[in-house]
């Protein structure tokens, strides 16, 4: 991986995991467990159709391993994790057949594999399937948040030229 | 609400009963349910059960106030705490 890259990977880590803190710190106003705009998922989905899916990876772990870490919540982790590496195990494949125009789509199933990996996890942390009653206001919020998240990825890239282009030109080589 | 008649409300930690209370009879009281050196305070008021206060990072559980007729549990995820109707009681409504 070339410096640059790597270091335009370690900005967009870092702009991740600064959203992702400030979002942590303001109270939600939803008090379903689980439930969250999950606005750090704006980088997300800009990297997904800008880098590589190797890329994409290690930034979303580096996100979610140190927002567990700065965030004091390390059961977190689990959840957050499960919930990623679904999403993104479906989102890499999925993103080619979805055209940008439609990113929002993209990001609405993103966030529907997100939600199924949380629960999952959840169900099995908690030993209690009574968890799953809460699969429906998740997929319902996940599917808002999803498209807004997917919305403002989809603004970015069309509104940063000079990434965009450069991105552009390092897939060409 | 429904008049609060035979509610059998169970306190689970990691899939273990901790506490099973009928709501109807129970008197008002206060438990401390400890997950990891972290607590929960859950408060049984007048024939209703909440979680007042938890040592977590969400509060989550907090902002949920009552438990609820719906069936919906009260979830603290981080410190593996879930209230909820006990089984036997549901299917007893569902016969």
């Amino acid at each position: 991986m070339k410096a640059k890259r790597l270091t335009e990977l370690a900005l967009l880590s870092t702009i991740a995991l600064t959203i992702f803190m400030i979002e942590q710190k303001t109270p939600n106003p939803f008090p379903i467990p689980g439930v969250k705009l999950g606005l750090a998922n704006i980088v997300t989905v800009y990297a997904l159709y800008r880098y590589r899916a190797k890329e994409v990876f290690l930034l979303v772990i580096t996100r979610v391993i140190l927002g567990a870490v700065f965030g004091g919540n390390l059961m977190a982790l689990l959840y957050s994790a499960a919930g990623s590496l679904l999403c993104l195990g479906g989102m890499i494949p999925l993103h080619r057949l979805i055209p940008e125009r439609i990113l929002w789509a993209s990001s609405v199933l993103g966030a529907v594999l997100h939600n199924i990996g949380q629960i999952t996890v959840a169900v099995l942390v908690m030993r209690n399937a009574g968890m799953l009653m809460y699969f429906p206001f998740l997929l319902v919020s996940g599917c808002c948040a999803g498209a807004f998240t997917g919305l403002c990825a989809q603004l970015l890239l069309h509104r940063n030229p000079y990434m965009a282009g450069k991105a552009c030109s390092q897939s060409d080589t | 609400m429904r008049p609060s008649t035979g509610k059998t409300v169970e306190i689970l930690q990691d899939g273990n009963v901790l506490y099973t209370f009928d709501l109807s009879r129970t008197e008002d009281q206060v438990i401390e349910v400890f997950y990891q050196n972290r607590s929960n305070t859950v408060q049984i008021q007048d024939g209703k059960i909440c979680v007042q206060a938890a040592e977590c990072p969400d509060q989550t559980c907090v902002h949920m106030g009552y438990l609820s007729d719906s069936g919906l549990p009260i979830v603290c995820l981080p410190n593996r705490l879930v209230i909820q109707f006990s089984n036997a009681e549901l299917d007893g409504i569902a016969n």
